[in-house]
């Protein structure tokens, strides 16, 4: 049986490592270097402004009758480039290899030796070791999200004047889209006892999750598309057998379908066969789009304007890109919160689990 | 098991992968309150003994305890102070962040804490450099404040490996006048040393591993009772019937005769019957095997005479010196 520790025990082993995590990224040049380029982003997109007349940037006007203060609220303005430019481009991938360049040594370092000697011959759980340890790696991630919503948030009162709480769900959206790669990182990390391993690794999953999604986006594009054009075709069809049940288009109509439909099924083929494997891996772009739509949701925030040219798609002007974005977006707003995040984090767990099964059964 | 064992540890073994056996069933017991040495050659298995103990490497079999709990336990842990040989410190933190965090890692309230990590710097003289970053501090320093994070949780069994490694001969008296201070609070000792000498020093019992096995173990005095002899130097040649007595040794107008008796009482017929025979005795003195006599007869192979390889066995049937049995 294990020996009882004394009252408390738990809350102050856990504060202690935290403790050190924060001592540790105060140590960390390029925690402060990630700070720097977040109060440079935050001062740029401050910098900017819209009135009647067109485009601010620092004090200077530049006139545009298409885009000022009467096209697009100035709070609309500062809202879409928090989301645009501030979590998607900043946060979702500057910052991102920023952190993951930070912590990336935390397991190795952790299980070098010397190290690992001191921290198991203490009384504190193999596992809850690690998952706190795991957990501090967040830390970085977290700070710096704080730090740029507060002030994004500051800005966007000042300057835009709207006060938008729900901006500070970027916190918990961006920390969660870095576990999922802080999970994969922290079970490289314990497996090679490398920094540049799991680094390099981490950065390479990344890859390959974006590769998958993008191929997602792309078949789901043409399945979409093709379904559209299918329906179109349809729906001509009918119209003319309702109007001439003898008209001469119909029969080309037909083989127009059927030749469609055919394209159609090898697009739905390889749409599912991505969607087979994106299905257990992380939905990284997906986590931070569902900030846009939640912001859309809450705040009113409009989605940035998409492509609205007219060309249509398959070479016919059935269905026009237009159309198939849009419904592409209702589709996206359509997936559920079990799909973007539930099956996320099943993957962050899984990994999570292995990592403490084999860290709790290695000699070191 | 031995109630009053601290350390009580039962044919326990280790197979690490590829085969190699770093224990093959060691036997070991300390005792509540004494200073007990673990000697033994590179990769006889004293530190994957400690390891075991310390919870950072399980036992492929054999069983045992650590302060009366099973090995593994980790609540037994908050009692015991462990430096490891090649200790590695985080370097943004400072000495005295350092103590402070391992003491709230085993559990200690904030004011305990505190007040037992200015009280261990103090004992390790390294409060003036308390508030630096551990990468400004040398070897030896670094040594002192891992002595102190090892002590802040007020230990009852204190396991240090190789703690002398990298200090001066200073510091080096200073670790073992500490762990003499330690012993006198009635605190366990377990100390894990190449450097036979500092064993000998501060050491009430040892043990010898060779190849993941103890080969002896007892106190100094018991491990070279078997070869204590009295040694007789005499002017000029030994008298013919003093030849077979014992070895004898010529050293240019002397020589010596070695005589395999315990006691002083026992060689004085000896030493009449030479003054009968008009010999002058230069030196009559009682001699022991040293420490360092003892580990090199453990590593030696008895068929070849020479050293044993060092490291654990690997897939290799040969076996060290038989051990030498020693009531502890």
């Amino acid at each position: 049986m294990s020996t009882a520790l004394p009252e408390g025990t738990y809350g102050r082993q856990t504060w202690a490592i935290v403790v050190a995590a924060y001592r540790e990224l105060n140590a960390r040049k390029l925690f402060w270097l990630s700070l720097a380029l977040s109060g440079i982003i935050v001062v740029a997109i401050a910098g900017l402004g819209l009135d009647e007349e067109g485009i601010s940037v620092f004090g200077w006007t530049f006139e545009s009758p298409f885009f000022n203060a009467t096209v697009v609220p100035p709070a609309t303005f500062y809202k879409l480039l928090f989301t645009n430019l501030g979590v998607e481009w900043w946060l979702g991938l500057g910052s991102t290899v920023l952190a993951l360049v930070s912590t990336a040594g935390i397991i190795p370092d952790l299980v070098s030796g010397g190290a690992i000697d001191m921290m198991l011959s203490r009384p504190i759980g193999r596992g809850r070791l690690f998952l706190t340890k795991w957990m501090t790696g967040l830390l970085f991630t977290s700070l710096q999200v704080f730090v740029f919503t507060g002030a994004c948030f500051l800005v966007i009162g000042i300057r835009g004047g709207s006060w938008e709480p729900s901006l500070f769900l970027a916190v918990p959206l961006v920390v969660l889209f870095y576990s999922y790669l802080f999970a994969f990182c922290a079970l490289v990390g314990l497996l090679t006892r490398s920094t540049v391993a799991s680094l390099l690794l981490t950065m390479v999953f990344w890859f390959l999750v974006f590769g998958v999604q993008s191929g997602e986006a792309l078949t789901n594009w043409g399945r979409t598309a093709s379904a559209m054009e299918i329906a179109s075709y349809e729906g001509e069809i009918l119209r003319r057998e309702a109007e001439n049940p003898k008209d001469p288009f119909i029969e080309g109509l037909l083989e127009e379908r059927d030749a469609q439909a055919e394209d159609d099924a090898t697009w739905r083929l390889v749409h599912n066969c991505f969607m087979g494997v994106m299905a257990p891996l992380p939905k990284t772009g997906e986590t931070l789009e569902l900030l846009e739509r939640l912001l859309v949701d809450r705040s009113g925030i409009e989605a940035p304007e998409r492509e609205r040219r007219g060309e249509g798609v398959f070479g016919s002007n059935r269905v026009r890109n237009r159309e198939v974005r849009d419904e592409i977006d209702r589709q996206a707003v359509g997936r559920s919160l079990w799909w973007t995040i539930g099956t996320s984090v099943l993957f962050e767990v899984a990994v999570l689990a292995s990592c403490v099964w084999v860290f709790r059964r290695r000699d070191f | 098991m031995n109630d009053t064992s601290v350390i009580d540890l039962r044919n326990v073994r280790k197979t690490y992968k590829g085969r190699i056996e770093a224990l093959r069933g060691v036997d070991l017991a300390v005792g509540a309150g004494e200073v007990f040495g673990l000697l033994g050659p590179n990769g006889a298995g004293k530190s994957t003994i400690v390891k075991i103990m310390m919870t950072v490497v399980r036992a492929s079999a054999g069983d045992g305890t650590v302060l009366g709990k099973p090995l593994g336990d980790k609540g037994a842990l908050s009692r015991v102070g462990y430096l490891p040989e090649h200790h590695r410190f985080p370097a943004y933190l400072t000495g005295r962040q350092v103590v402070d965090f391992f003491g709230a890692l085993a559990g200690m309230p904030r004011a305990e804490r505190r007040a037992r990590t200015e009280a261990m710097l103090d004992l390790v003289r390294m409060r003036d450099w308390a508030d630096r970053r551990l990468g400004t501090y040398s070897k030896g320093m670094q040594q002192r404040v891992g002595l102190a994070a090892s002590l802040v949780n007020d230990p009852r069994l204190v396991v240090l490996d190789e703690p002398t490694d990298g200090v001066d001969p200073v510091g080096r008296k200073e670790i073992r006048d500490l762990l003499l201070r330690l012993r006198g609070e009635g605190r366990t000792i377990f100390v894990n040393s190449h450097l036979l000498s500092e064993i000998e020093m501060v050491c009430d019992r040892v043990a010898i591993m060779v190849q993941g096995r103890v080969w002896a173990q007892g106190t100094i005095d018991d491990l070279t009772r078997s070869s204590k002899r009295f040694e007789i130097t005499m002017r000029g040649a030994a008298p013919e019937w003093a030849v077979g007595l014992g070895a004898l040794r010529e050293d240019g107008a002397s020589t010596t005769v070695a005589l395999q008796v315990a006691d002083a009482a026992d060689a004085q017929p000896v030493i009449d019957r030479l003054r009968a025979h008009g010999v002058v005795i230069e030196r009559a003195v009682p001699v022991r095997e040293s420490l360092e006599d003892l580990f090199i007869r453990a590593v030696t192979d008895p068929s070849s005479g020479g050293t044993l390889n060092p490291g654990a066995l690997r897939d290799r049937p040969s076996a060290p010196p038989p051990p030498i049995e020693v009531a502890s």
